[in-house]
């Protein structure tokens, strides 16, 4: 299994969020000058049930070493009920990641409404701090995949 | 697609906005007037809407952003309508664009201007419960997102002191202290009155406790609170303190009686109400004091039915209106006469008065210019009553939302889409007039 | 130069790729915090992109007037094939620079605008992480709109007719509204009749009956409407301007094709049967009648009587009847029900009629002077908490917990209302879900209540919940407004660019897709034995794609291809 063991080590990690919602709460964190970490990155989608597992584990065997997607609160859904069926394929590919030595929690599925500013800038940390505390992605480059 | 005809839209409400972008795609050209610096109406001070609790900004802000990017839309914001002269077909109406001293087109939004401004003071559009500067936006979020400046408490405006410190402050040069009003004057063929409503004035009723009694909420003030992009970030606290209240009453149909009406949303609110307190604070007591469940529709009986017992403990009470709040210690105390008329007695933290949908204070001022008439309760009437026309007694004036009667979400937006389409008429048979 | 091959819309061409980059200074909202030199000067000596030419430039304030001429100039003079814009929340300016480059020959697919300020100035604090977090962005913007496609717009033409289903209140509003508009209206009633539930309410609604008949009448003389009385609904295909919809006529099985833009579902409801719940219980029997029955005595020349021929001389209003059992409150029954009350007065002013209810819900603002009438009448209201009714014996419990039983000459129950019983039939033909209580379900229940997840199919009336007469043609009305705006005679339609594609070699017909299609935009075409997507329909939300099992599917503008190229900037 993975461990921390560096000890200065920056997380790469990628939010793909839903253009509805958290987009807009990002945007909402942005003018209200909340401070995120650089090492961030946001990809925008027009719904998190876009969000697919070859992106998911591709971004992964990239080097990610954590990845948020976040969109619409269930039931918020811009297109009806896009976020309930991200939910359940999340939850499949959370089993999949344990078969690859890669924790769970590297993965996040986050509920931010487009009035929630303050929430994201502290949903983006603390997931940062929680990735940055799980050390390196152990699957990184790896040629065993 | 060719232009046909113009509409005057009065009120960016969730009505307004939504009858504005139905014109505007049937390519009439719009002029939307609204006499807030912001767009959005009352929604977007609601976090969650009923009967499902959906996020009013997710909901919202993307007809917010589509109004502001229509091509066929011209939004007047911090506008009034002055006059409006002539017939169906052929109106002229002139609207006084009030100097923003903020220009829309240059200023991007930054907020570097608020900092230096040294005057401080209460945000309406945060129901008081936060301080802003005389240069503001009425709140984080606001569409579009450019500050006004309030002329009657800045400083250089209304004192004629030194300060441009704003201006100074810009990198944009998109303050303008020399700004001055603006009248335009323009032809409309049809106009749509969906200005919407105010909430009933509880400091009338001084049982309850309303302006003299901190702990007492009016149902806006708690929307704000509960609000994430609120003046508490959504932290419930009372007010003034950071004490999170531990029991909180909502006194059902205050108003009710004093308006002859049912406001039909009420209920609604105070569960929603129910339900976020008991989200964000589990261990809270919350107590419904009511008479009569209003939950006209089809999911809200059901709501109420998941809120009943669950998040609120239900209190009937025989007379809502000998119901009163006092002072009691550090708390308040609420008495009321219970199912066999004896007089019981609650000990809450916090109270929410679920206050009746009232027609709103310009409402006369614009039946006035618009030279439409009123019902018996002060809302604008239709004339052909019980048909679903929202034409009123001027032939070309219709009237959509809280604007004619009390009402949800749902039906507003409903009335809007029948105005619209009535309006529809009106510009069609211009065109082949012509 | 590096070569790019682009297809789209039938246009196969090869060009050379010179991608505009330009970045916002944005005032100091930007340029005080990032370093754009740096960024224009790494940018521009970018390895990767050797075979693109790339220019890069800065510039105070793209948005404004001078700032979009300054950019329409650049494209136009430099040819570009692509061009990307560092600056603010695509929510702000995307479509303020699509226009731009609408103005020129850059298809605006093949620009991106990376957001420069929300997500890096004014987030991060330090000039040189904001610096290299602003490069990185454009980086992936760069390498992402090399992979962006043109797109064009797909204008369709419409048929402006309707077709409403139901000839009650609301299907008769409906029509009217758009007949009015000069809009032919293919109206189908399933009885021999129009007028629905309303003909027998007539005085239940004060003034209405007269507007009823009129209203028929109306739409009898009416040229623009075509009414097919015994008619149902056959077969249903189609979308938004362009329905197909196949009718039989119930008396000689004979069958009718009619083209249609939209379909306005008017199919009203009924009451329910009463049941027996946790606190309300009754047996039926001979003097114990729902409110319709007793609506229709009263519109009859005789008025209420007892099965004996008698006149009642008490009667019990029993408020609420299946409100718990059903989960909704239908809104309508405590007016109504005063209004009876009235009625029996009228009928005889010595008349004991006494309401049980357990709330009053008066939505409608004129509903409480009905209130106010029945209480002046000498109408006694009871509040109960557990009603029982045995014959005309009523047993309650009042809210202070005291039990009493009375007995009257007649009981009449106000039933909730339901939905009508062709509901799930019609449902399935439209392809329209019904809700959690058997409704027609609204695509949204507050921003377009009247709209179905089928673009083209509206819901009025009580088909869509239940609601009073006046609601109903509000209802009614708001679906002719949407058609009246949106289908106009001799326009087209534009639909959503940014649609999903089956790719036919890939697609297995396995209809995972077609399964979790809110919109019904995708369909299975047997003959090849694939899923394919309806692109008139689709919104392009991408549900489809995350549930493709064998990546047939392409979501354009946002396809994979084109989101790795961020990830692999963001992870570099």
């Amino acid at each position: 299994m993975e461990k921390s063991s560096e000890i200065e080590f920056t997380p790469a990690i990628v939010g793909f969020l839903c253009n509805w919602c958290t987009y807009a709460a990002a945007d909402l964190a942005g003018s209200s000058k909340l401070e995120l970490p650089p090492s961030f990155t946001v990809i925008r989608v027009m719904c998190s049930s876009r969000i697919d597992h070859n992106l998911l584990l591709s971004t992964f065997f990239k080097g990610a070493d954590g990845i948020l997607v976040a969109g619409c609160h269930p039931g918020d859904c811009h297109y009806g009920e896009g976020n309930y069926y991200a939910r359940r394929r999340f939850a499949l590919l959370k089993k999949v990641m344990e078969t690859l030595d890669l924790a769970p929690d590297r993965l996040q599925l986050s509920w931010v409404s487009a009035a929630e500013g303050k929430r994201y800038a502290e949903v983006v940390n603390e997931f940062t701090k929680k990735i940055t505390e799980l050390g390196p992605n152990p699957i990184k480059n790896s040629t065993r995949f | 697609m060719p232009q046909t005809g113009n509409i005057l839209v009065i009120g960016a409400g969730i009505a307004g906005m939504k009858a504005s972008l139905m014109l505007a795609g049937a390519s009439s050209k719009v002029y939307l007037v609204e006499k807030l610096p912001i767009i959005g109406g009352k929604v977007i001070k609601n976090e969650e809407s009923f009967p499902n609790l959906e996020c009013s900004t997710c909901m919202v802000a993307p007809i917010q952003q589509d109004v502001l990017q229509n091509p066929n839309i011209e939004t007047l914001t911090y506008s009034t309508v002055e006059k409006i002269e002539g017939s169906a077909g052929d109106f002229s109406v002139v609207i006084r664009k009030k100097a923003r001293y903020v220009s829309l087109t240059d200023c991007i939004g930054c907020g570097m201007c608020y900092e230096p401004c040294p005057v401080s003071l209460k945000n309406e559009w945060e129901e008081n419960l936060i301080n802003r500067k005389a240069i503001y936006v009425p709140c984080s979020g606001s569409l579009p997102n450019v500050p006004v400046i309030d002329s009657e408490h800045c400083l250089r405006l209304s004192c004629g002191e030194d300060c441009s410190l704003c201006a100074e402050s810009c990198a944009f040069e998109a303050i303008n202290l020399e700004d001055v009003d603006e009248v335009l004057e323009i032809d409309v063929d049809a106009v749509i009155l969906a200005t919407g409503s105010s909430t009933f004035d509880l400091s009338s009723i001084p049982d309850l406790g309303y302006g003299t009694l901190p702990g007492v909420y009016a149902p806006l003030e708690f929307e704000r609170l509960f609000a994430s992009n609120g003046p508490t970030f959504g932290s419930i606290t009372l007010r003034d303190s950071d004490k999170v209240p531990g029991s909180i009453a909502v006194i059902h149909c205050v108003g009710r009686r004093e308006q002859k009406y049912c406001s039909a949303v009420c209920c609604m609110y105070s569960f929603k109400f129910a339900r976020f307190l008991k989200h964000k604070i589990p261990s809270v007591n919350v107590f419904n004091i009511y008479s009569d469940i209003c939950v006209p529709g089809k999911n809200y009986q059901s709501f109420y039915k998941s809120v009943e017992g669950v998040d609120t403990e239900m209190l009937y009470t025989s007379s809502i209106a000998d119901v009163s709040v006092s002072e009691s210690g550090s708390g308040l105390k609420v008495a009321y006469p219970d199912a066999a008329g004896a007089m019981k007695e609650l000990s809450v933290d916090m109270v929410i008065l679920a206050a009746a949908i009232v027609p709103d204070d310009d409402v006369i001022e614009l039946a006035k210019i618009t030279g439409v008439n009123l019902d018996s309760r002060g809302f604008i009437a239709t004339v052909h009553d019980g048909s679903g026309s929202m034409e009123t007694s001027r032939k070309g004036v219709f009237v959509a939302g809280t604007a004619e009667g009390p009402k949800d979400i749902q039906n507003s937006v409903v009335q809007a889409e029948s105005a619209a389409g009535q309006v529809m008429g009106i510009v069609t048979s211009e065109v082949s007039v012509s | 130069m590096k070569e790019f091959e682009m297809r789209e819309a039938g246009q196969d061409r090869k060009m050379r790729a010179k991608v505009g980059v330009y970045v916002c200074e944005c005032g100091p909202n930007i340029g005080g915090k990032i370093d754009l030199d740096r960024i224009l000067s790494d940018l521009s000596g970018l390895d990767d992109y050797q075979d693109v030419e790339l220019v890069v430039k800065k510039y105070g304030f793209l948005c404004s007037v001078p700032g979009k001429e300054f950019l329409e100039e650049e494209i136009k003079s430099n040819g570009f094939t692509h061009l990307v814009i560092g600056a603010c929340s695509p929510r702000d300016h995307d479509s303020t620079f699509m226009s731009v480059c609408s103005k020129t020959d850059l298809n605006p697919y093949l620009y991106r605008i990376i957001n420069i300020r929300e997500h890096c100035s004014w987030v991060i604090d330090d000039k040189e992480k904001a610096t290299e977090k602003a490069e990185s962005y454009l980086r992936g913007g760069i390498a992402r709109v090399l992979r962006q496609s043109e797109l064009f717009e797909k204008p369709l033409d419409i048929n402006p007719d309707v077709l409403v289903i139901g000839g009650g209140i609301a299907g008769m509003e409906a029509a009217l509204s758009l007949s009015g508009e000069d809009r032919r209206v293919f109206l189908v009633e399933k009885t021999d009749r129009l007028g629905g539930v309303s003909l027998d309410l007539s005085g239940l609604l004060p003034g209405q009956g007269f507007v009823i008949s009129k209203k028929i009448e109306s739409i009898m003389e009416d040229r623009n409407i075509r009414l097919f009385l015994n008619t149902r609904i056959k077969a249903v295909i189609g979308f938004l301007g362009n329905f197909e919809i196949e009718l039989v006529s119930e008396e000689n099985a004979e069958t009718t094709d009619i083209m249609a833009g939209a379909i306005v579902v008017a199919t009203g409801c009924s009451l329910s049967e009463p049941g027996v719940s946790d606190h309300f219980s009754y047996e039926a029997s001979d003097e114990v009648y729902t409110s319709l029955s007793v609506e229709k005595m009263f519109s009859g020349d005789e008025g209420v009587k007892l099965r004996s021929g008698e006149q009642p001389s008490s009667a019990a209003l029993i408020h609420c009847v299946g409100r718990e059992e059903k989960n909704y409150c239908s809104g309508i029954c405590c007016s109504y029900m005063m209004k009876l009350a009235g009625l029996f007065k009228n009928q005889s002013s010595d008349i004991q009629i006494t309401e049980f209810y357990r709330d009053i819900c008066l939505p409608q603002k004129d509903d409480q002077e009905r209130y106010k009438a029945a209480e002046a009448a000498g109408v006694t209201f009871i509040r109960i908490k557990d009603i029982s009714i045995k014959g005309t014996d009523v047993s309650f419990e009042m809210m202070n917990g005291e039990k009493s039983k009375q007995s009257f000459d007649m009981v009449v129950l106000a039933p909730a209302l339901k939905p009508s019983a062709d509901t799930e039939e019609l449902a399935d033909l439209l392809t329209v879900p019904l809700d959690e209580f058997g409704f027609f379900q609204e695509v949204h229940k507050m921003t377009n209540p009247v709209g179905t997840s089928t673009d083209g199919v509206f819901i009025v009336g009580t088909a869509h919940g239940p609601k009073g007469v006046s609601d109903s043609m509000q209802f009614a009305r708001a679906s002719a407004g949407q058609i009246l705006t949106r289908l106009i005679p001799g326009e087209q339609l534009i639909p959503e660019v940014k649609v999903t594609e089956i790719l036919e070699a890939y697609c297995t017909g396995c209809g995972n897709c077609l399964e979790v299609c809110v919109y019904g935009a995708i369909y299975s075409d047997d003959s090849r034995g694939i899923s394919v997507v309806n692109e008139a329909v689709c919104r392009g939300c991408g549900n489809c794609f995350g549930s493709c099992p064998s990546g047939a599917l392409r979501t354009k503008h946002f396809t994979n291809t084109q989101l790795y190229q961020e990830v692999d900037e963001a992870l570099r």
